[in-house]
């Protein structure tokens, strides 16, 4: 630790210096400073090079030049070159990095090309001997014996021995012992110390052993008290405790699925619908009409890009047109009911329904206290029921009912006491819709009866699929009707595609199978009774098959063409002739699993096709000929009755039903179509039927009635004067929809009314009581004129009073990298210049040295050579002095 | 008799197995030969007995069984071979008499095989005369046993068209086309011959070709016989002659029909004097129907290429549709024809825009092929008039109350329909089927420069679109599950449930 601190000390301390040391840096010498001179200031601007230091940053090079290029001048010509190739021995490094690089390279070696798959055998750390693994078990619980050992394993001798050994050889004047027998003495000691030590260690053990088995059975002793004391404890408990506890431990849901509240949902539920809603229409309009969405109001400034100003569609200014009205409807509460545009009741008679309907839902929860509540409700139903006997003719009645509140609804104002009738109305246009839009309720008897029914059976729980047709045909003939709903509710539950693979296949067969059962049934259907239970048993089962649709919807789709196609062929061969029944059942089922208002459907429209088809080909021969015809313009007016179209064949069928009862004298001929010859006068009633009260639903069984009464007469009418009302209905919108019915009025007015019953009459009336409307000539639409193109005015992010040049990125980038390297090669050009100087000094200097060195060893040698012939000269001079 | 099928073919095996050995040895087994001709007289097992004789008789020509050699001024010897023979050809005359009445049979096979049979041996007399008469070795057809076929052909009692269709096929040979030529004056009837004899002649006449075929074949070319050659002058004289006799009788509307179709296809071309028929199709046209459509065509004909000057053709034209156009086979070439009539730049647009009103008044209630067709019509006709335009586009901004064309007007210059517009091509655009609705977009932009190929559309049937339908491709959507009262009983738009007593 004091080390460590001392460390500390000296950091700080050197920190100190080295900032005296910069701060003495700081002080220049103004000597060797040089100011650049500027020619003009501009305020605020940064200058780099203020001033410089020419004689440090001379040194400077120099300095470095004699580390790189004098080093290179020396070794030129030079093949040998001395490398140190010791690891971070070349470069500047701390000690401490040099070592963890050396380190590395260690381990790096380690994972040679050999050992990189020999996972197996990987280093072994280990801690005094010991494998880190095996420190890790810790197996030893009595690891802390070993501190006491510490001190002895850390070398230190007993003090006898000390004091023996280190200090009392020489005066103590014991014997002497030699060097040897002092370590064999000290060796034999600490032997002896361990073996003790072991003894003792193995002792402790044994103890605890024996401590430990002991105490577990204390233990059981000890635990049977406790249980004891909390059982007496518990009835103690507070509720509050209780709901607390119960709280901490029940299940929390996350903040992401937060409960939606009753409102949210029937929102959601809304805002799905709608959607669907939307999604149909744009199908209707079909692909065709693709056009941009037309913005309402163009501004002046519209720049053409389709961009528009949301709050612009969506609030409309407030004004007022020619009659004074607001283009945006008021709205006022008045005693609790809103008065305003329709729309407004509608959405209050949507929101009504939303809340009946979740307000059912809630009684059909399994909730015990909602018993009462649930009676309620029921006893309700009956009252909607009564009234609904009353309202005899209820059908007709909505559209009534809602004629009725748009007149209502202008009046309110002025009187009040319409505003009871419009309550009234109102209510039973509510209650009418509630009724229509009810879901499926079983009656309670009728429930109770198909249990009973269930339970004599004692049908199987569990049933495979199908695997042909004849097994399905077995499975379900002669069951009842219900029977035949369950085995198919059951076989699609135990089946179900979540459940296993081939399900989905399986139940996509069983889809076909039951597209061919039912075709079977009608087909085999011979007489009205057979056909009435076969149409019930299809309304029980149609949701299961409707299910099996939905499950696999590819497979629905394509087994719906399959069958069209088929029938298509069977039909094709007799093209003058109407095909069974089953194809109406058929198309029925058509326009209950597929969205018929599509602009293109692949069920649909071939459907749409074949019934053209048969309307126009198909001669009229017998009642059934003509119940299926008024049968197919009931589907084509289903089929149409959202997208608003047409179809000639239907408005040229009824003209010929029209035509048949127009009682003919051959005075004045009338032109019969041509599928209609055969039955041309059939239809024309005779006796008197204005008082008799009729059946306002045309019964199906007719299809199977031989000859034409009085009675089927009046009703065909009917049904015909609907349909025709219908498609009238449709029609209403197009430019030439009086074109499109003058035929059939034209027919329709030599009917002669005076014996049909008042209803029909009635119906009659209404056709013609409608008012031409004006039309307006067809346009082309205007074109969108061509706005000029605008420029955009300059706009700069950052104004510096520099012009920069506009041009392209990649050229500015270019620009760049051209100036950068004028620069650079400037910079370079001036390096080398310097470096050639340094050489030249170097060389110029050595120069001068070898030159001297040269000189003085000459004069040396000249010295010597001088030296040499002075003293010859005189040894010459001694030798003539000797002669 | 309870498997017909298999004693006529074990029937036709014993047959065949007797023929076979009386041809073994034809003078010893000739009672084989009568108990076949006796079996085949009482009138049983016509088919088998057919084609046993075809084999027998076509065997015994082409052995030279019957062939007597006839020197001029020189009796025939009475030898036992040549009495043979004799008796073999009188059973062969009398035999060929019974299969050409096998014609009138009533099974339609059989007499298909009667003519067949009865062609074969008339072949097979042609390549081996029974009678050398000289050294000249012409191609020698035997007329008078073409002449009674052609005369059961042209019978006046059943309808042939199964037997004319199967004497096409000999008809490809050029002599027997030739000689059938020849022989046709002579059968024609002169007086007024009763309604099927008509339809038969009517029939056959359809398919003689004046010409000669393109690959000339002989039917009854012996190995060394010269070809008889083909004179197209006599054929056309021929025609001419019984063309004048056809006119004189009275016809009915089918025969009506018949004959102008016939008057169209083969021999309007080739008749003298053209310009006589004038009368004959001014009358066709006014009687209105199918007829007035081919006789508008033959009209055209004389029109374009005889210079014949027909007044007031277009308010003809535009009373013919009706809409009982729809119904008949011969619309095709109606709207084909009205596209030739219309072509022409220079007729007045008041005139060409009635044309298109009243055609978008008949679309209206047309079936829907019909409406594709109609529309492109109308297409073309305002591409040919750009003055047409206005129907499309009209830049007032007055309301009206009423369509101010006039259906009713025969005159189409006073239809009035310059100031109206095509509301109905408009209407129609709510058709519900995909296929018409966008052929009646056409109106919404303006037009392209090139017309539309009208004969595209022009033979398309119920069936094409049906067929089409089908083969589109899209996504199928099912409706998602509401929750009704009854199964059967959709949210929206309920009709068949609201108006009719199911359960």
């Amino acid at each position: 630790m004091g080390k460590v601190k001392n460390k500390k000390r000296v950091s700080v301390d050197a920190i100190q210096k080295k900032r005296q040391n910069q701060n003495a840096k700081k002080q220049l010498n103004p000597f060797e400073v040089h100011i650049n001179k500027e020619k003009m200031r501009v305020l605020g601007k940064k200058v780099k090079n203020e001033m410089g230091l020419p004689g440090i940053s001379r040194a400077k090079a120099i300095k470095k030049r004699k580390h790189t290029l004098l080093n290179e001048y020396k070794l030129q010509h030079k093949s040998n070159k001395f490398m140190d190739k010791r690891i971070a021995e070349r470069d500047n490094v701390p000690y401490e990095d040099k070592i963890m690089a050396r380190f590395a390279a260690v381990r790096a070696k380690a994972h040679s090309k050999k050992m990189i798959f020999n996972l197996a055998e990987d280093e072994v750390l280990t801690h005094r001997g010991q494998t880190l693994n095996e420190i890790e078990k810790f197996d030893d619980p009595r690891s802390d014996n070993e501190d006491s050992d510490e001190e002895h394993k850390s070398g230190n001798l007993l003090s006898t021995f000390v004091k023996d050994a280190h200090f009392g050889g020489g005066s103590s004047g014991k014997e002497v012992k030699t060097h040897k027998q002092l370590m064999d003495q000290l060796i034999e000691e600490s032997k002896k110390r361990k073996a003790e030590k072991q003894k003792i260690k193995e002792a402790t053990v044994e103890l605890t052993d024996k401590l430990d088995t002991e105490w577990k059975d204390l233990v059981q002793l000890v635990s049977k008290t406790n249980k004891k004391e909390t059982n007496e404890e518990k009835p103690n408990l507070d509720d509050y405790d209780k709901v607390m506890r119960e709280l901490k431990f029940e299940a929390r849901g996350t903040v992401s699925d937060r409960l939606k509240s009753e409102p949210e949902i029937a929102k959601e539920e809304k805002e799905k619908l709608e959607k669907l809603e939307q999604e149909r229409l744009e199908r209707m309009r079909g692909f065709a009409e693709n056009n941009p969405q037309k913005i309402t109001h163009r501004s002046a400034d519209d720049l053409d890009d389709n961009f528009v100003y949301e709050s612009d569609t969506e609030e409309n200014m407030l004004t007022y047109g020619d009659d004074g009205k607001s283009n945006v409807e008021v709205r006022a509460e008045l005693n609790g009911k809103t008065i305003g545009g329709n729309s407004d009741i509608e959405d209050e008679n949507n929101d009504t329904n939303t809340d009946d309907d979740s307000s059912q839902n809630d009684s059909e929860e399994e909730d015990p206290l909602l018993d009462l509540k649930e009676d309620d409700t029921s006893s309700e139903e009956d009252d909607v029921e009564t009234e609904k006997s009353t309202n005899s003719n209820k059908d007709i009645g909505i559209k009534i009912t809602s004629k009725e509140v748009d007149s209502a609804e202008d009046d309110y104002k002025t009187d009040e006491t319409s505003t009871e009738v419009n309550k009234s109305s109102q209510k039973r246009k509510l209650e009418d819709i509630v009724e229509c839009n009810k879901p499926k309720q079983p009656k309670n008897e009728e429930n109770i009866e198909d249990k009973n029914e269930l339970e004599k059976l004692e049908l199987p729980f569990v049933f495979s699929l199908p695997e042909d047709y004849d097994s399905l045909m077995e499975t379900l003939q002669n069951q009842s009707i219900i029977c035949q709903k369950v085995i198919l509710e059951r076989m699609i539950k135990c089946n179900h595609p979540t459940l296993s693979q081939g399900n989905k296949a399986g139940l996509g067969l069983l889809f076909d199978y039951m597209l061919r059962y039912i075709n079977d049934l009608f087909a085999n259907s011979e007489d009205s009774k057979t056909f009435k239970k076969n149409c019930k048993l299809l309304s029980t089962i149609i949701p299961h098959i409707f299910e099996l649709a939905q499950l696999n919807k590819e497979n629905a789709h394509n087994s719906f063409v399959e069958v069209i196609k088929e029938l298509h062929q069977e039909y094709r061969k007799k093209k003058k002739q109407y095909p069974g029944i089953e194809i109406l059942i058929f198309l029925k089922m058509v326009s209950l699993f597929f969205s018929t208002s599509d602009f293109r459907h692949q069920v649909v429209t071939p459907c749409f096709v074949f019934m053209e088809e048969m309307l126009k080909h198909c001669s009229v021969k017998s009642v059934k000929d003509l119940c299926c015809g008024l049968f197919l313009c009931t589907l084509v007016a289903e089929f149409t009755a959202l997208s608003k179209r047409f179809l000639p064949a239907t408005i040229n069928f009824l003209a010929g039903i029209f035509c048949m009862a127009i009682p003919k004298n051959d005075v004045k001929p009338i032109k019969v179509p041509l599928t209609f010859k055969s039955l041309s006068k059939d239809l024309v009633l005779t006796s008197d039927y204005s008082k008799k009260k009729i059946e306002t639903k045309f019964d199906i069984s007719n299809l199977f009635e031989e000859e034409f009464t009085d009675e089927l007469k009046v009703d065909i009418m009917l049904l015909a004067l609907r349909l025709l009302s219908d498609f009238k209905e449709n029609c209403k919108e197009l430019p030439s929809k009086s074109e499109l019915f003058t035929e059939a009025d034209k027919y329709l007015k030599l009917v002669p009314m005076k014996n049909y019953p008042k209803v029909v009459q009635e119906d009659y009336r209404k056709l013609f009581s409608d008012t031409l409307s004006e039309i307006s000539y067809l346009r082309w639409e205007a074109k969108k004129p061509k706005s000029l193109r605008l420029y955009e005015p300059k706009i700069v992010e950052v104004y510096d009073g520099k012009r920069r040049k506009i041009q392209s990125r990649e050229k500015t980038e270019r620009d760049k990298l051209l100036h950068k390297l004028k620069k650079e090669t400037k910079g370079a050009v001036r390096e080398i210049r310097k470096d050639k100087a340094f050489l030249g000094r170097i060389k110029i200097n050595q120069k001068i040295r070898s030159d001297k060195e040269r000189r003085d060893r000459v004069n040396k040698i000249v010295a010597e050579a001088a030296n040499q012939q002075s003293e010859l000269n005189a040894f010459d001079r001694q030798k003539k002095k000797k002669k | 008799m309870s498997l017909p099928a298999e004693k006529s073919s074990k029937i036709s095996k014993i047959l065949r197995s007797k023929a076979q050995e009386f041809l073994l040895n034809v003078r010893e087994k000739a009672n084989i030969l009568e108990q076949i001709l006796q079996h085949f007289y009482s009138g049983a097992d016509t088919g088998p007995c057919l084609l046993a004789l075809d084999m027998i008789f076509s065997n015994l020509f082409k052995d030279r069984k019957m062939y007597l050699e006839i020197v001029p001024l020189k009796a025939v010897e009475k030898t036992p071979e040549n009495e043979s023979r004799k008796w073999l050809m009188g059973n062969f005359e009398n035999c060929y008499l019974r299969i050409v009445q096998c014609m009138e049979h009533d099974n339609p096979k059989v007499t298909i095989q009667a003519l067949s049979t009865a062609m074969n041996l008339l072949a097979m007399e042609g390549k081996y005369p029974m009678e050398r008469a000289g050294a000249t070795t012409e191609n020698f057809v035997p007329a008078n046993k073409l002449k009674s076929i052609l005369m059961k052909l042209l019978t006046s009692k059943q309808n042939n068209i199964n037997l004319i269709n199967k004497y096409t096929e000999y008809l490809l040979y050029d002599d027997i086309l030739f000689v059938t030529w020849k022989l046709l004056p002579s059968l024609t009837a002169k007086s007024n011959p009763n309604q099927v004899y008509i339809m038969n002649y009517l029939m056959l006449l359809e398919k003689l070709q004046v010409f000669a075929n393109l690959d000339t074949k002989y039917l009854c070319a012996g190995e060394y016989s010269i070809p008889i050659t083909f004179d197209e002058v006599l054929t056309k004289k021929y025609l001419n002659r019984v063309w004048q006799c056809i006119m004189v009788w009275e016809h009915s509307v089918q025969t009506h029909k018949q004959l102008l179709i016939v008057l169209l296809e083969k021999v309007l071309v080739h008749l003298d004097k053209p310009l006589l028929l004038t009368d004959f199709l001014m009358d066709s046209l006014d009687i209105g129907g199918p007829v007035s459509y081919l006789a508008l065509q033959g009209l055209f004909t004389m029109i374009q290429v005889h210079n014949l000057d027909y007044p007031n053709i277009f308010a003809k034209l535009y009373s013919m549709f009706e809409p009982e156009i729809f119904h008949t086979k011969y619309k095709a070439r109606l709207f084909h024809l009205a596209d030739l009539f219309l072509s022409s730049t220079h007729l007045p647009e008041t005139m060409v825009a009635a044309f298109a009103k009243r055609l978008a008044r008949l679309a209206l209630l047309a079936p829907s092929v019909d409406i594709i067709i109609i529309c492109q019509f109308i297409g073309n006709l305002i591409i040919r008039h750009p003055g047409l335009k206005c129907l499309l586009h009209n830049e007032t901004s007055e309301l009206v109350k009423y369509d101010p064309y006039v259906m009713e007007e025969s005159d189409p210059l006073k239809s009035n329909a310059l100031n109206s517009s095509l509301w109905e091509i408009y209407t129609l655009q709510s058709h519900v089927q995909p296929s018409v609705a966008s052929a009646a977009k056409f109106i919404n932009t303006p037009l392209p420069s090139v017309e539309w190929d009208i004969g595209k559309v022009l033979e398309n049937t119920d069936n094409d679109i049906f067929d089409k339908e089908i083969k589109k491709i899209s996504k199928a959507i099912v409706r998602e599950l509401e929750p009704t009262k009854d199964g059967l009983v959709i949210s929206t738009g309920e009709r068949v449930c609201q108006y009719w007593q199911l359960v």
